[in-house]
């Protein structure tokens, strides 16, 4: 134990864990909900990290999931469930999800497998909007507060350690993950699938696992937006969500926990400066619009072309956190030599 | 049997709007092997342009053309970042196209507003055996049909098209005989601006498009240009105009809101089966 206190790593995650827990108290009750969501995205986010970095799949539908999550939690608790089982029910109802469609769906890779995810979350949004059972195009309104074991979760607060312990969990699984045998499998298929198939790594089994996994995350996700808000909507879920998760990746960098929580706090609260710049008086009427989709755009482009490792790894944030990256500096600049010598 | 020709006339129209995006995908994909995901952005782009420029007084013809050769010089500007730096390989470009059409999103939004927008086309009906056909429909399919033979003589006749099938099917020998084979890149962006945008002018008196319909209109491209592999134009325009008939068919006889979750289905379907007869070391031996 001693020796993992004095791990620069293990410090740092103590420390941003002390933060994130006093937000919710330290914060405005206005900005709560912000908060909420933030967190809400960086567990989507981290999911797709491991899909994207770890396990080098695109996803351009991973919103899917989270509206999987977010439908059976509100249709559970609406049809009389408790709703803990309607929240518990969400990530195993987008695995299940994941686990079914991933079957044909992970035989294509690259940009077919891309463009699939994203016709996948076209042909959820259209259905859902179609089914009389799921409430159309309205959406289901009237979901219940949610109450585990007596306790009311009625306000924003309450709502924040709720998504604050989600975090920790989904945080916790994906080092785990990250750190044992699969999580190496999974890193050796995304350099080359032939190469870890001959190594022994169960290409298949592995890839539908992580997909599965990173499915779940945004499910739980979905589940607590759910009970959050109260009301779910295919408008609520667009695509532009999706996008929205992968310029979170690709900003924060693939491939690190870290980088995935990176990416989701810096996208979440620029996107909340602008909304607040773009909403001041004398703006006109289209400006949170026009501004936030130019700074995704931009950032985006400029990360994929400067960035290429993202801000955690980019900016190398603290000398010490590269020691415990190290073995990771090492893998991506060799692959960004091959890249380069191959192109 | 009036309302079948119906259908299949705007099945036909709207299936040649998809040949067009589709053969600019193709065209990019097979120079630069980048999926261009800034395809459908161009046809929004042409689209709303040639509205302004019809509404700024222009004539019909000279105004499409303008609108067209924009679209042609957005997608040079879109090569240029999506491969001008050298080390980009084709996942990022993607994901840099993809980036692209934010930033597209914040510019047509100042210019045109949110709201779907479209222009007059060629007005007016014609009856062909007892259905009446609109004008449009038979002046987007003669015009595709037009475009694809051009391109057809553009890639087999000209020098520019040589080159850039040449270096579509071997970079490494078309760069040994001196060819500039970024540059040849850029060449088939700027072509891809400009096939998406005849798309963009020609579809948008049928279908009223507003700055977010790219996610459609790529997808509908993707999915017609997949059948050909993303390689072979013409199973590229075989492919939209199975989708577009497909769905005119779907929106004409079930529901329209089905159409967009057949056509999504069936390019699913096509992707499987395609992957079903390709192994990993195919693909990776192809890189």
């Amino acid at each position: 134990m001693s020796h993992l206190l004095r791990s620069p790593g293990t410090l740092a995650a103590l420390v941003v864990a002390a933060v994130a827990a006093a937000m919710p108290v330290l914060l405005p009750p206005s900005q709560v909900p912000v908060y909420v969501l933030l967190l809400l995205a960086a567990i989507v986010v981290t999911g797709l990290s491991l899909l994207m970095g770890y396990g080098g799949q695109v996803s351009l539908g991973q919103a899917s999931f989270y509206m999987i999550g977010g439908y059976s939690a509100a249709l559970l608790a609406v049809h009389g469930l408790p709703t803990w089982v309607a929240l518990l029910a969400a990530p195993v109802i987008a695995t299940a999800a994941a686990a079914l469609i991933g079957v044909p769906l992970l035989r294509l890779r690259g940009h077919h497998l891309a463009f699939a995810t994203l016709a996948v979350q076209l042909i959820l949004l259209s259905l859902a909007g179609r089914q009389e059972w799921a409430g159309g195009d309205i959406g289901l309104q009237g979901i219940p507060q949610l109450e585990v074991a007596g306790y009311e979760f009625a306000d924003d607060v309450s709502y924040a350690y709720l998504a604050l312990a989600a975090l920790a969990v989904v945080v916790l699984i994906a080092r785990n993950v990250v750190d044992s045998r699969p999580g190496r499998g999974l890193r050796a298929l995304a350099t080359s699938e032939v190469a870890a198939e001959s190594s022994g790594v169960p290409v298949a089994g592995y890839k539908l696992a992580v997909f599965s996994l990173s499915a779940g995350f945004a499910g739980l996700a979905g589940g607590v937006y759910a009970f959050f808000i109260g009301y779910v909507a295919p408008g609520s879920f667009p695509v532009l969500l999706s996008f929205e998760y992968v310029v979170m990746v690709v900003v924060g960098g693939t491939g690190t926990i870290w980088g995935a929580l990176a990416g989701a706090t810096v996208i979440t609260l620029l996107l909340q400066l602008l909304n607040n710049i773009g909403t001041m008086e004398g703006m006109p009427a289209a400006a949170p619009s026009v501004l936030s989709y130019a700074v995704y755009g931009l950032l985006l482009v400029l990360a994929m072309l400067f960035m290429p490792q993202g801000l955690v790894r980019g900016l190398a944030f603290s000398s010490r956190l590269e020691v415990r990256w190290g073995t990771w500096k090492t893998i991506s600049s060799r692959s960004a030599k091959r890249r380069r010598s191959s192109a | 049997m009036s309302d079948l020709l119906q259908y299949l006339v705007s099945g036909l129209a709207v299936g040649c709007g998809f040949a067009l995006l589709a053969s600019g995908l193709v065209t990019v994909h097979r120079v630069s092997g980048t999926v261009n995901f800034a395809q459908g952005m161009f046809a929004v782009v042409a689209g709303l342009a040639a509205g302004s420029f019809l509404s700024a007084g222009l004539p019909h013809g000279v105004a499409e053309v303008a609108a067209v050769t924009a679209a042609g010089a957005v997608g040079l500007l879109t090569g240029l970042v999506a491969t001008g730096k050298p080390g980009t390989g084709p996942r990022a470009a993607l994901i840099i196209t993809l980036g692209l059409g934010f930033v597209a999103y914040a510019v047509e939004i100042m210019v045109w507003g949110d709201g779907p927008r479209s222009h007059p086309g060629l007005g007016g009906t014609i009856q062909v055996a007892g259905a009446y056909v609109q004008r449009q429909h038979l002046l987007v399919i003669a015009a595709t049909a037009l475009v694809f033979t051009a391109l057809g003589l553009f890639f087999s006749r000209t020098y520019l098209g040589k080159a850039l099938s040449a270096a579509a099917s071997n970079p490494y020998a078309a760069r040994a005989v001196g060819m500039n084979v970024t540059r040849m890149g850029l060449a088939a962006f700027a072509l891809g601006g400009v096939l998406g945008g005849t798309a963009g002018v020609l579809l948008t008196p049928m279908l009223p498009i507003s700055f977010n319909s790219d996610v459609l209109l790529i997808t509908n491209g993707f999915a017609a240009a997949i059948l050909g592999g993303l390689n072979r134009p013409g199973l590229a325009l075989a492919g939209a105009l199975t989708l577009g008939v497909a769905e005119a068919l779907v929106a004409g006889y079930l529901d329209a809101s089905y159409q967009t979750v057949v056509a999504l289905v069936l390019m699913l379907a096509i992707m499987i089966w395609q992957a079903s007869r390709r192994t990993a070391l195919d693909m990776e031996a192809a890189r």
